[in-house]
């Protein structure tokens, strides 16, 4: 397939919209007030849309189907839009797993989805799900049921979320990483990408895999802020390595003022791609132009 | 390299997998896991030896260390086999069920250069640290009173199909979720002198309780209360929060950042009179591999570290944990006479 080599430069991000804030636990509280309608998040998405931003990154939230109906029912609106897309948003396995364990909350997912044809070639007689003799399969449905959530719209990459990204990094199994970036190419005509806590591992890790030109995305700021093991393997992995780096968390939760934020990211580490979030019409626009000044 | 094996491969052990399967002086060579299924899986991609009997795998294979993701019921067994076979062990939080089986395993523990430790993970936890330091060092004067809560959305509804949701296998509030809160009581302020006005509610848990709370007392001198709800929606992940008041200010504290309010400056931790806020941003380190949080690293990095330099007095030892085990064996007691008085 045709390689989508160019990643935008410009990503708005979606933590705000679903009360995530890594720092606060009351900012959180703050933000998930000011989103718990449809529309607070739509006239955000909008703001931006108009500023000129088309990418948009979007994890597989409960919430995200609704935005997604919102982008399908107004198609004419958003005739540019590029999702970024993300999964699984593993808060939403994490109370199943607690209560069931995790083939129990595997099987429930499967099962929840009852449009899923596949997964009548998994049962045995006993109708349980064949863990035992393909994961490949097993993830491939679960990638096809989060998947639904953005059908017809255009996505551009699908990440594989950083708590999943990384726990496979650990174990180093070559295999998930490979199935998982042939797949959504083959089948969705979409590029694989990854988000992580470990850059510089995993970028290694994702050219020794054969994975050429990898999308990675990662916290990259001048606090050094999740990002390990630390910024210095960072900043050699940037010069190095053929990968192509999108910046998330270049605040670093507000630790870094923006100027010098977009200032390292953009021109210290010459990176192309940069994804933000932010709430206000105000917020938007100034910090689009400070990376548009840098880039 | 250090050789380890795994006993409990779900959700913990997975974790503890990934981040020691990264660390440059350890191999994993086995892994024991009841679940036919997962065996099936392991077998398949990972390149290690796959039990379903933990005695069977410590007998047959060599090994330095041992990781415990077990239900909590089942804690004592495999320790005291594991210290007996001479391995380093670390092991899942609660230590025990009952505090007559955790005093055997220190008592079987005594005089062997062996590493033990608990998860609990608060105590690797940057900002819980720097509280420590702030109250050992007497910065907000003499401590008066404090409350340590944690809340999370862990149980929505009845878990009676996993051992978490029964009381017996360890499960419930108390032992799988306030235990943490209660521990960080435990390692800031040392182990209560007395329990009193304990009270466990069940909000959805059919056999156990959803909701801790009770006061402890230190000697007279001070006291606090804690606050455990594993029920709470309104938390998207579990949450701790510690505040503690003192002669001199007051400090609150969760993991990403504390609020310290002085009444007079300290200029050798540069804090102003009044409130001073700092993030884990200002003073966190980076660590070698990420999974859940830096903590959870920050624990295993440091057990394999007692174990290469042969240090032994551990900051979450056995013995450590056993004072929680202690508490929260009386938080039920007191709990249960209340409710029955």
């Amino acid at each position: 397939m045709e390689e989508k080599t160019q990643i935008d430069p410009i990503i708005f991000g979606d933590n705000q919209f679903f009360g995530i804030n890594h720092m606060s636990e009351s900012k959180a509280q703050q933000l998930a007030e000011k989103f718990r309608d449809l529309k607070a998040i739509t006239d955000v998405i909008d703001i931006a849309y108009d500023c000129g931003i088309n990418a948009f990154m979007l994890n597989t939230h409960e919430r995200t189907m609704a935005i997604c109906d919102h982008f399908r029912k107004n198609s004419a609106r958003y005739s540019d839009l590029r999702l970024y897309a993300s999964m699984p948003y593993a808060h939403k396995y994490a109370s199943a797993v607690a209560e069931k364990g995790i083939f129990g909350a595997l099987k429930d997912s499967i099962f929840s989805d009852s449009s899923t044809k596949d997964i009548f070639g998994m049962l045995t007689k006993g109708g349980s799900v064949i863990f035992d003799r393909d994961m490949v399969r097993v993830m491939q449905i679960l990638i096809d049921i989060e998947m639904k959530i953005f059908r017809k719209l255009n996505v551009s990459v699908l990440f594989l979320q950083n708590i999943v990204t990384d726990l496979l990094l650990g174990f180093g199994v070559k295999k998930a990483f490979v199935e998982f970036a042939s797949y959504i190419k083959e089948k969705y005509r979409v590029e694989p990408g990854f988000i992580t806590m470990n850059m510089p591992r995993l970028v290694d890790f994702l050219l020794d895999c054969g994975i050429e030109n990898p999308i990675v995305c990662s916290a990259i700021n001048r606090a050094g802020y999740f990002m390990n093991p630390d910024s210095e393997s960072y900043e050699k992995t940037l010069k190095e390595k053929r990968f192509r780096p999108i910046a998330m968390s270049i605040l670093a939760s507000g630790a870094v003022n923006p100027d010098e934020a977009v200032e390292y990211v953009c021109q210290k580490l010459k990176i192309k791609s940069i994804v933000f979030g932010a709430s206000s019409k105000n917020h938007i626009s100034e910090t689009k132009q400070l990376i548009e000044k840098y880039y | 390299m250090l050789r380890a094996g795994f006993i409990g491969f779900g959700r913990m052990g997975i974790t503890h997998f990934s981040i020691i399967n990264a660390h440059p002086s350890v191999k994993i060579v086995a892994i024991c896991d009841p679940s036919k299924s997962m065996k099936t899986i392991l077998q398949k991609y990972l390149d290690v030896e796959i039990f379903s009997n933990y005695q069977e795998m410590i007998d047959k294979i060599s090994l330095d260390f041992v990781v415990i993701s077990t239900p909590t019921d089942s804690h004592s067994e495999i320790i005291k086999y594991t210290i007996n076979k001479g391995l380093h062990t670390f092991s899942e939080k609660p230590f025990t069920l009952t505090a007559t089986e955790g005093r055997e395993i220190l008592d079987q523990l005594h005089n062997k250069n062996l590493v033990n430790q608990i998860g609990y993970v608060n105590r690797f936890n940057e900002v819980f640290i720097e509280t420590k330091r702030i109250l050992d060092g007497g910065i907000i004067g003499e401590v008066k009173n404090f409350r340590s809560e944690m809340y999370g959305a862990t149980v929505l509804k009845d878990p009676k199909t996993s051992w978490r949701g029964k009381r017996k296998t360890g499960g419930g509030c108390m032992y799988e979720f306030a235990s943490h809160c209660i521990d960080l009581v435990v390692y800031l302020l040392g182990q209560p002198d007395k329990v009193i006005g304990s009270i466990m509610q069940r909000i959805y848990s059919s056999d156990a309780e959803d909701l801790v709370s009770s006061n402890f007392v230190y000697k007279n001198e001070y006291n606090g209360t804690i606050m455990a709800n594993w029920s709470d929606e309104t938390f998207r992940k579990p949450t701790n929060i510690v505040t503690i008041f003192g002669t001199q200010g007051k400090i609150v504290a969760d993991k990403h950042a504390y609020k310290i309010f002085l009444k007079e400056p300290n200029h050798d931790n540069r804090f102003h009179k009044g409130w001073n806020t700092r993030y884990i941003t200002d003073f966190g380190n980076s660590v070698r591999f990420y999974v859940r949080g830096n903590e959870f690293t920050r624990q295993l990095d440091y057990f394999v570290d007692c174990i290469e330099k042969g240090r032994t007095n551990n900051i979450s030892s056995f013995a450590e944990a056993h004072k929680t085990d202690v508490v929260m064996e009386e938080i039920a007691n007191d709990a249960y006479r209340i409710a029955n008085e």
